[in-house]
C-alpha cells in the first residue's frame, strides 16, 4: 500500500463520510430557517388571533334559503332592480371557508377586526400560567 | 414544501383584489405546516365540543388577566360559549379565559391542568406543540355537547 493509498483510505474516505452526514443533518435546517422561539427572548411580532373555521363551509346560503328558486343550475334566485347589484355579494356574504386567521390592527383596539362590539360573557373562568 | 405557495401574484389579481394571503406577513411566526396544525386543532376541537376556541398570540400588556378578559369579550359569536387561549411569549404568560357557559363544562381546575401542560412545552421552546396539546386537553375535558347528537 503506497502512501497515496493510505491517505485516501484513512483520511479522504472518513472525511467524505463525515461531510455527507453533516450535509444531511444541517442541510434541511439551513434551507428554511425560521427564528425559533426560545423562552426569555423578546417577542417582536404583531399580535395575531386565530379562530376556528365556521361550521358551515362551502355555499353561503345553500338551497331553500332566501326564497331561492332553482333557475337552471344556479343556486341563487334571479334578482331585479337594486337587488341585482347585490347578487354578486351573496356568495361572499358569509365568509364561510375563508381564512381562519385574522390579524389584529392595534393594541388598544384589540379584537376590533374580530367583532365590532364587545359582548360580556358573565362570570368568566379560566386559568393562568407562566413559564 | 413551502416554495410552491410563495409564488408571485397571479394574473387574476387586480388592483381591487385584496392582498394575497402570502403578502399579509402573518406567516412569519409559524410555518405553513404549523399553521395547518393549529388550524386543524382549533377547528376540530371547536366542532367536537360546540364551544368556540380561539387563540391569541401576542403581547397582553399589564395586567394580563384583564386584557385577556377584554379580548374574550371581543372574540365574536356567543362569548358565553367562547374559550380564549391567550399566549404572550414575550411576557411568558399564558391565559385561558372561559365564558360563563363554557366554564360549566371546563372547570378552572381543568383549565389549570391544560395551562400547566402548555407552559411546560413553552418552556422547552415548543409553542405550537404546547398549544395543540392544551387544546386537546381542553376539548377532551369539555366533551361533546349534550343538546346535539
Amino acid at each position: 500500500m503506497t502512501v497515496v493509498e493510505t491517505i485516501l483510505v484513512f483520511a479522504v474516505v472518513p472525511l467524505a463520510v463525515v461531510l455527507v452526514l453533516a450535509l444531511m443533518t444541517l442541510g434541511p435546517g439551513a434551507r428554511n430557517r425560521r427564528p425559533r422561539y426560545k423562552p426569555g427572548q423578546p417577542w417582536n411580532h404583531d399580535p395575531i388571533w386565530y379562530e376556528p373555521h365556521p361550521e358551515a363551509t362551502g355555499h353561503g346560503g345553500g338551497h331553500g334559503e332566501d326564497d331561492a328558486q332553482a333557475l337552471g343550475s344556479s343556486v341563487y334566485p334571479e334578482r331585479y332592480g337594486d337587488e341585482a347589484a347585490a347578487t354578486h355579494a351573496v356568495s361572499g356574504g358569509t365568509h364561510a371557508g375563508s381564512s381562519a386567521t385574522r390579524a389584529i390592527s392595534g393594541g388598544s383596539t384589540g379584537g376590533a377586526t374580530v367583532a365590532s362590539r364587545p359582548r360580556a360573557a358573565g362570570p368568566l373562568g379560566g386559568a393562568r400560567g407562566t413559564w | 414544501m413551502t416554495s410552491a405557495l410563495e409564488v408571485e401574484s397571479h394574473d387574476t389579481a387586480t388592483n381591487r383584489t385584496a392582498a394575497a394571503r402570502t403578502d399579509e406577513g402573518v406567516d412569519q411566526i409559524f410555518s405553513f405546516r404549523e399553521l395547518a396544525r393549529l388550524d386543524e386543532a382549533l377547528t376540530m376541537s371547536s366542532r367536537e365540543t360546540g364551544l368556540r376556541f380561539t387563540l391569541y398570540v401576542g403581547d397582553l400588556g399589564t395586567p394580563t388577566r384583564s386584557r385577556a378578559e377584554e379580548l374574550h369579550a371581543h372574540s365574536g359569536g356567543n362569548t358565553a360559549e367562547a374559550v380564549l387561549i391567550a399566549v404572550s411569549p414575550g411576557q411568558r404568560v399564558a391565559e385561558v379565559v372561559t365564558g360563563s357557559a363554557a366554564a360549566r363544562r371546563l372547570p378552572d381546575r381543568a383549565c389549570a391542568l391544560a395551562v400547566l401542560s402548555m407552559t411546560t412545552a413553552f418552556a422547552g421552546g415548543d409553542l405550537v406543540g404546547g398549544i395543540i396539546n392544551g387544546l386537546r386537553q381542553l376539548a377532551d375535558q369539555a366533551g361533546r355537547p349534550t343538546t346535539r347528537h
